[in-house]
Formats: structure tokens, C-alpha cells, sequence
């Protein structure tokens, strides 16, 4: 090593140390022969000439702003400069020390050649997956898209046949067409979700966060959701402190709870209470909206998987409920959109109880 | 709205004096890269520091990849810190890539903007022959790319989740995301892509705040020649040259840069 112990040179790595304005100061013979150099002709040169030209910039806008603010850098991929021009790829590790005469880096490097062959490998595999993912997401955009028109072209017919425009309708004609007109209503719902999930997936999706008065929000959704309530004997309450504020998109947060309204009333048996809980999150930066309901529950390794697209546990051993299984994934997604998050616990036969957690508007300390 | 820009942004206000110096991080690193610095000012102005969306503590889940496919993107940034501080008179001090981002937020709302501070500064890194030397070939710009690609699938894809799970030492998962400026691969691609492939050079002449150029000796990124073009081409512009060397003076010799912003500054207050 020049100007160094000569015991460096024995080393199996590269060595070199250079002072904060880049100035090599000590160099070891292996880094000089991997770089086709004397190890003497290096001493005095700006440690950036070791490098190809893009890991020069990378050497400015990450290395040495990381040497300087942490003073260690460890397992970084470089790029090295060879003496006839062509590249070698290697690993430094890389600690920062102040001295009298100035702070000086010291700086291990190893050639990665296999590992380079095999980082490759995983790059390209991981740009493809993610270019196969964003091509499903849109043909599943724009195929939903397509699906609904002919799917609207039937509920349209369908409403004219009805009103007789077309000539009598006798009663048993009017039978088949309400199911007709039933079946292309719950296609259409299913078809909706894959495009709502579709387009979450494709980050298409733009929130627009304001204050969200909480109290007044839920009453306008349970409003939605009473008619079905009704249906299904279910009754419910609330239990929201007036003058709880979230930082929400009001839209995604209404389609959010509307799900999750909808979901307690499909699960729970007749007779069965839902319950809407607004509260504040003891961290004093969230809010909290909670569902919970009486229903037939989830187990609890199957928790996580109802926010899987797709999935609906307990279809196996209950009765069929309609859906796509879409509605809480896109729930979830949305609620971590807008900074939340959203998340369940329940118990088998007992009910469920899922959490929306938002932003809260009160000013965060910082 | 404005709590909504402080958290998005990581919005940080110190200081006791009350004409804003808002400081704007560069490529590569965030807020944290002004701390050798932002201290010095404290005493006179109203100090704020920010994190680009995308990097620092920002919040990601804002980042939209069309906004910020283009520098126009991070200058509303700039503007929205601007608007939700309600800031006027604003002295500006962007660090690279934020010379030119603070440069489109001022032609767009120069009205709010009292002076800025430009440490090395290139409106275009690519050379454009005859007339033009940036300093880079598209190829260099390619092999940049490819080492931040490289370093962010070995730390940020494998290695943070390892040490992640690795309860007995948590000061390494600290160090980790604090020592990475830019948390995301895809993030930090898009904006390596908007910096280095800009071209501002049209926005130049049409700066009409006055503007200080630090220019550093043997700055490979925005050589001296890049900083002498920016300076021409901006009708009110001081340009100051460094002893200090590299691309990062705030960094590396913050004194000679506190200086040097505090000279150009007193020669305001008696002009």
C-alpha cells in the first residue's frame, strides 16, 4: 500500500483512503491492479477518478452526503473505472473518521462479478413482474369498461320491454324480465368492483384530503344502508362524539364505510345489532370509525385474508352471499391512500369489528 | 390545505427572525443535508426546511409519478410550502437540482420571492454540441441510473427487511432508512430521470429575482462552466466562486458557504 503498511497489499479487497475534498492519500496494490493502475500514480488523484462517470454523480448525490451526515457507508454497489476504459462493478464499505489534519474516508471495495450476474437477474425478473402486473391491472381497467356497456345496453331493452314500449308484456313476461333485470344489476355490481379494484391497483386514483366532520358523515351513510337494514331485521347504533375531524377524501371515506356497513349487514343474522363507534385514536393524531357487528364472525387465521382481492371467508360453510370479494381490498386500499388504514379483529360467531384509521385535522406536533 | 403540505412535506420552522429563508434539499439526500448550515441563520430569519415528496420523511403515499415526472412537479412543491406558511419575501436556497426547482416556482410567483440562492446550479446536465456543455453524456446519466438501481435492490429490497427482523439491534433499520435520503427505487429513478434529463435553459432569462450562483471549484456535476452560463444568462445574478471543492460546499465547508449567503445578504440590507 502506498503510503500505508505494506501488510494492505496482502489484503484480498481493495483499500484506498481519501480525505473529505476527495484526494486519495493511500491506495493498495489490489485496488490499483484491479483498476490496471500503480498504486503510486493513484496517491494525489481525486478519489472520483476511480470511478465511471454515473458513479461519480452517484458518489456526489448519495455517498458523500452519506459519509458526511452518518459517517458510514456499508454494502454500497460502486462502479469502478478501469484503466482501458471499461467497468468493474464492486461493494465498499466505507467509514468516515475526523482527525487533526482533517477527516479522512477509509474505504474497502470487493469486486462482485457472480453477484453482479445474479442482481441482474433479479432486476430484470422484478421489472417484468411489475410490467406483467400493470398490464393486468389495465386490460382488467379497460376489459371492465367494455363489459359494462353491452351489460347497460340489456338494462336499458330490458326497461323498455317493461314499460311496454315495445308492445304487451304479459305477467310471466314481466316475471322474467325482473330476473333478467336482476341478474344484469348484480353483473354490473361485480363488474364495477374489478374496474374500483383495477383502478386502485393502477394508482389511477386521486384523493382529494379535507376535513371530514365525522357524526354527520356516518348518519348520511347509514342512511344509505337503512333500507337493507330494514330488510334484514337488523337493527343499529352510534356512538360518535360530535366534532371529530378527519383529514379524508369524503367520497372514498363514504364508499369505505358504505362497504363496511354493507358487509355487517350481509353477515349478520337477523335480529342482530351494528354498531358505529367514532373515537379518537389514544395517539392523539388519528381518529378512529369502527363497525362492528353480531354476526357470524371470522376466524381468526382467516383475518388478514378478507383484505386478499377476491377472497370471501366463510362462503365455504355459510350461506352464498353475493360480491366479488373486491369490496375489502379496495377499502383498505383506499383507506391507506388517504394515510390510514384499515384493519379487523373478530371472533367466530361472534361478530366482527372492522377499524377505520384516518389523519386526524387537529395540527400534529412535530 | 395547509396541515395537510406540512405533513406532506415534512415541514420544519425554526428561527427567530421573521423574513422566511426556505431551504430546499437536492437530489439524493433530504432536509438533513442543510444542517451544517440552516443553524447559522436562526438568529435573524425564519428558517424552513422541507422534504420534496418522495424523499426524507415525506409522505410517499403523495407522490404522483406524472406530477413528479417533470422538475414543474417539485416546484408546486416549493410553492405549496410557500402558500400553506403563507411565506413572502422569501429568500430561497436550493442546493442543485433545487436551484432549477426554485428557479420555475420563482418565474411562476416571483411576487413572493425576495431573493435566491443557487448552490451549483446546472439548468441542463447533458451536453448539447456545439454550443452547450453540461458536463454529461446520456450514458453517464444511464450509469447512474444502474448504480442507484443496484443500490436500492440490494438495501432497500433485501437487506431492510433482514435487518427489520433483527429486534436485538433496531439502531440498524434506524440508520438504514435515515441513511437513505430517497426510501423509494421507483421514486428515486423518476427523479434522477427528471434532473438529469431537464433543460431549464429557457427559464433562465427570465428570472427577474435577484439571484446569487455559488459555484464550486472542481465540481463535477455543475462544473464551472455550467455555473459561468447560468450567470450570463440571468440578468440579476451574482456569481461567486468557492474554494471549497465538490458539489456540495454546505456540506463540506459550511463556513465558507454561511459566508458567503451572509455577504450577499448584507449587501441587500444597505443597498
Amino acid at each position: 500500500m502506498s503510503d500505508a503498511s505494506p501488510s494492505l497489499d496482502a489484503l484480498p479487497c481493495g483499500v484506498v483512503s481519501f480525505t473529505d475534498d476527495g484526494r486519495i492519500v493511500a491506495v493498495n496494490r489490489p485496488l490499483a491492479e484491479l483498476l490496471g493502475h500503480a498504486a503510486d500514480d493513484l496517491v494525489g488523484r481525486h478519489v472520483e477518478t476511480l470511478l465511471t462517470v454515473g458513479g461519480r454523480i452517484f458518489f456526489q448525490t448519495h455517498l458523500y452526503p452519506i459519509l458526511r451526515l452518518h459517517g458510514v457507508a456499508s454494502e454500497m454497489f460502486v462502479l469502478l473505472r478501469h484503466s482501458d476504459g471499461t467497468d468493474r462493478a464492486a461493494l465498499m464499505n466505507a467509514v468516515r473518521h475526523e482527525r487533526d489534519t482533517g477527516a479522512v474516508v477509509d474505504c474497502v471495495l470487493m469486486e462482485v462479478r457472480e453477484r453482479r450476474k445474479f442482481e441482474d437477474a433479479l432486476l430484470r425478473a422484478r421489472r417484468e413482474a411489475e410490467d406483467a402486473n400493470r398490464a393486468k391491472s389495465e386490460f382488467l381497467a379497460n376489459m371492465s369498461h367494455e363489459l359494462r356497456t353491452p351489460l347497460n345496453a340489456i338494462g336499458g331493452y330490458v326497461q323498455l320491454i317493461e314499460l311496454g314500449i315495445h308492445g304487451p308484456v304479459t305477467d310471466a313476461q314481466r316475471e322474467a324480465l325482473a330476473r333478467v333485470t336482476r341478474s344484469q344489476r348484480l353483473l354490473l355490481r361485480l363488474v364495477n368492483d374489478v374496474l374500483n379494484l383495477a383502478r386502485v391497483e393502477s394508482g389511477r386514483i386521486e384523493y382529494s384530503a379535507e376535513p371530514v366532520v365525522l357524526d354527520t358523515l356516518v348518519d348520511s351513510v347509514l342512511q344509505m344502508v337503512e333500507p337493507q337494514m330494514a330488510t334484514a331485521r337488523v337493527t343499529h347504533e352510534v356512538i360518535a362524539p360530535p366534532g371529530l375531524v378527519a383529514v379524508a377524501d369524503r367520497e372514498k371515506l363514504e364508499q369505505i364505510l358504505l362497504n363496511l356497513l354493507s358487509n355487517a349487514v350481509k353477515f349478520t343474522p337477523a335480529g342482530g345489532v351494528i354498531t358505529v363507534i367514532v373515537e379518537p385514536d389514544p395517539d392523539g393524531r388519528h381518529v378512529l370509525v369502527r363497525v362492528r357487528d353480531t354476526g357470524i364472525g371470522i376466524a381468526s387465521g382467516k383475518l388478514e385474508s378478507v383484505f386478499e382481492p377476491f377472497v370471501q371467508v366463510g362462503a365455504s360453510d355459510a350461506p352464498h352471499r353475493e360480491g366479488t370479494g373486491l369490496g375489502l381490498a379496495i377499502s383498505r386500499d383506499l383507506a391507506r391512500g388517504m394515510g390510514g388504514e384499515l384493519t379487523a379483529v373478530s371472533e367466530r360467531a361472534r361478530g366482527s369489528t372492522f377499524t377505520i384509521r384516518l389523519p386526524s385535522a387537529g395540527v400534529p406536533e412535530r | 390545505m395547509p396541515v395537510d403540505i406540512i405533513v406532506r412535506n415534512n415541514v420544519r420552522v425554526s428561527g427567530r427572525g421573521s423574513q422566511p429563508m426556505l431551504f430546499a434539499h437536492g437530489f439524493g439526500c433530504d432536509q438533513h443535508m442543510w444542517r451544517f448550515i440552516a443553524p447559522a441563520f436562526e438568529a435573524d430569519y425564519r428558517v424552513v426546511m422541507f422534504d420534496y415528496v418522495g424523499a426524507g420523511h415525506s409522505d410517499l403515499g403523495a407522490y404522483d409519478a406524472e406530477r413528479y415526472s417533470t422538475l414543474d412537479g417539485y416546484a408546486q412543491d416549493v410553492l405549496d410550502v410557500v402558500h400553506a406558511l403563507d411565506l413572502r419575501d422569501v429568500i430561497f436556497v436550493g442546493h442543485s437540482v433545487s436551484s432549477m426547482i426554485g428557479i420555475l416556482a420563482a418565474n411562476r410567483e416571483p411576487a413572493r420571492f425576495a431573493r435566491l440562492i443557487l448552490i451549483g446550479p446546472s439548468p441542463r446536465y447533458v451536453n448539447d454540441p456545439p454550443r452547450y456543455v453540461g458536463g454529461f453524456e446520456r450514458a453517464d446519466i444511464e450509469g447512474l441510473l444502474e448504480t442507484m438501481d443496484r443500490n436500492y435492490i440490494g438495501w432497500a429490497n433485501f437487506l431492510a427487511p433482514a435487518i427489520m427482523k433483527n429486534p436485538d439491534r433496531p439502531e440498524l433499520g434506524a440508520e438504514l432508512t435515515e441513511s437513505f435520503c430517497s426510501t423509494d427505487p421507483v421514486i428515486a429513478r423518476r427523479f434522477a430521470e427528471a434532473t438529469f434529463f431537464a433543460d431549464n435553459r429557457s427559464d433562465l432569462p427570465k428570472v427577474t429575482v435577484p439571484a446569487l450562483v455559488l459555484q464550486c471549484a472542481d465540481d463535477m456535476i455543475a462544473p464551472d462552466v455550467v455555473g459561468e452560463y447560468v450567470h450570463r444568462a440571468m440578468p440579476a445574478s451574482t456569481l461567486r466562486r468557492m474554494q471549497a471543492t465538490g458539489h456540495c460546499p454546505h456540506m463540506s465547508a459550511p463556513e465558507e458557504t454561511i459566508a458567503l449567503m451572509r455577504e450577499y445578504l448584507a449587501g441587500l440590507a444597505t443597498a
